[in-house]
């Protein structure tokens, strides 16, 4: 089987803006799992509420396209109810960040067994283009006009510390490197996350100087500073610039997981 | 031998895969098409990775493109090698 075969080819062209990240996430995310080799009856994605959310929809496979948040909350009762089936989550910045905070958290302290693809396009870009947890010091939006004035969550060292198995992230540039992160998340047991930053030129990018869908491809391929490299600027005592974000692989353990098949 | 192909009712226009091949085949079209949609052309296309070599290696190759393309509008259809510009000889 190949990536192809796991769309609803009947459903495509899907409703995203020209240009958004999220359709090049979706085909990395079914190259990884049509490479794996798993089947469309064995496998079922799981979304919140969002522009990323829509994702399984154009997807083959059974779904849940649930109440905004609570995508991890059916997706363990999914898993708990049927060890068997391979789960992944589609989910979005502020889907998970803001409204599921709580069962992100959680999800990782109990490591379940799921993989959990967070879209993030720094903004809640389906109801307008409103602030998120996510949105960098600084950066405009309909609820930010003059720059966000809070800090924003680092997601992925907030599920290292809370006890993942995987978590590394990537951008919806690099399709072959985001397509290996999928890959091991998948083949992980527990509880995996991948962080994609992702463009949004609709809500995110015109407020942002970014007007054009390259400005925002260009701005992803040249802010992101891979972790190695992060790690060796730590150790001079350098620090990323405000726009840079950290890139690669954060963790990858096995601590022991709930809702494993065995 | 396989021939590119960019699906014209998917395509809509964001010309990201003009940025991605490492031969430039992409470029951004100059006309709209009945959608009102730039749709990229293809630059000598015979001379993408994975047109000339897919066959010989039995797996795909390259393909950033095709990964990219939030439209899931790029593909490679099975094609007639075009001998006419197999080699070109210069003097
Ligand atoms: S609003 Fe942003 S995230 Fe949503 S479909 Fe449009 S470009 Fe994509
Ligand atoms: S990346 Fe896809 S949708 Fe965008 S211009 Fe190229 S073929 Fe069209
Ligand atoms: S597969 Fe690679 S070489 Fe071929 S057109 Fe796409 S990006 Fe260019």
């Amino acid at each position: 089987m190949t990536r192809d075969d796991w769309y609803r080819h009947d459903r495509l062209p899907h409703i995203y803006c020209s240009g958004c990240g999220n359709g090049s996430i979706i085909n990395c995310v079914l190259e990884a799992v049509s490479d794996i080799g798993w089947n469309i009856d064995e496998t079922v994605f799981i979304s919140g509420i969002g522009c990323s959310s829509r994702a399984p929809g154009y997807i083959q496979t059974d779904s849940l396209h649930t109440t905004h948040g609570r995508a991890i909350a059916f997706a363990t009762g999914v898993k708990l109810a049927n060890p068997d089936l391979h789960i992944v989550i589609f989910t979005g910045d502020g889907d998970l960040g803001a409204i599921g905070g709580n069962h992100f958290i959680h999800a990782c302290r109990r490591n379940i067994d799921l993989t959990v693809i967070c879209i993030n396009n720094y903004i809640y870009g389906m109801t307008g283009g409103q602030g998120s947890p996510l949105t960098p010091y600084g950066k405009k939006s309909t609820t930010t006009p003059y720059g966000a004035c809070e800090m924003p969550f680092d997601l992925c060292n907030l599920a290292v510390a809370a006890g993942a198995n995987y978590v590394s992230r990537w951008t919806s540039y690099h399709v072959t490197e985001l397509t290996k992160a999928v890959t091991a998340g998948l083949l992980t047991e527990g509880f995996s996350f991948i962080e994609v930053i992702s463009q949004c030129p609709t809500s995110y990018g015109r407020r942002n100087s970014l007007r054009e869908v390259s400005d925002q491809i260009l701005y992803l391929k040249n802010n992101a500073v891979l972790h190695q490299r992060w790690k060796r600027m730590q150790e001079k005592g350098e620090d990323l610039s405000s726009d840079q974000f950290v890139v690669g692989e954060f963790i990858r353990q096995s601590r022991p997981s709930m809702g494993v098949s065995r | 031998m396989m021939k590119l192909f960019i699906d014209e009712t998917r395509c809509k226009g964001c010309n990201i895969c003009t940025m991605v091949c490492p031969y430039s085949i992409f470029t951004p079209g100059d006309t709209p098409n009945r959608r009102g949609i730039y749709v990229p052309v293809l630059d000598r296309p015979e001379r993408c990775t994975n047109c000339r070599l897919t066959y010989l290696y039995g797996r795909q190759l390259c393909g950033v493109c095709s990964m990219i393309c939030p439209d899931q509008a790029i593909s490679w259809i099975a094609d007639e090698p075009y001998s006419a510009r197999c080699v070109v000889i210069e003097y």
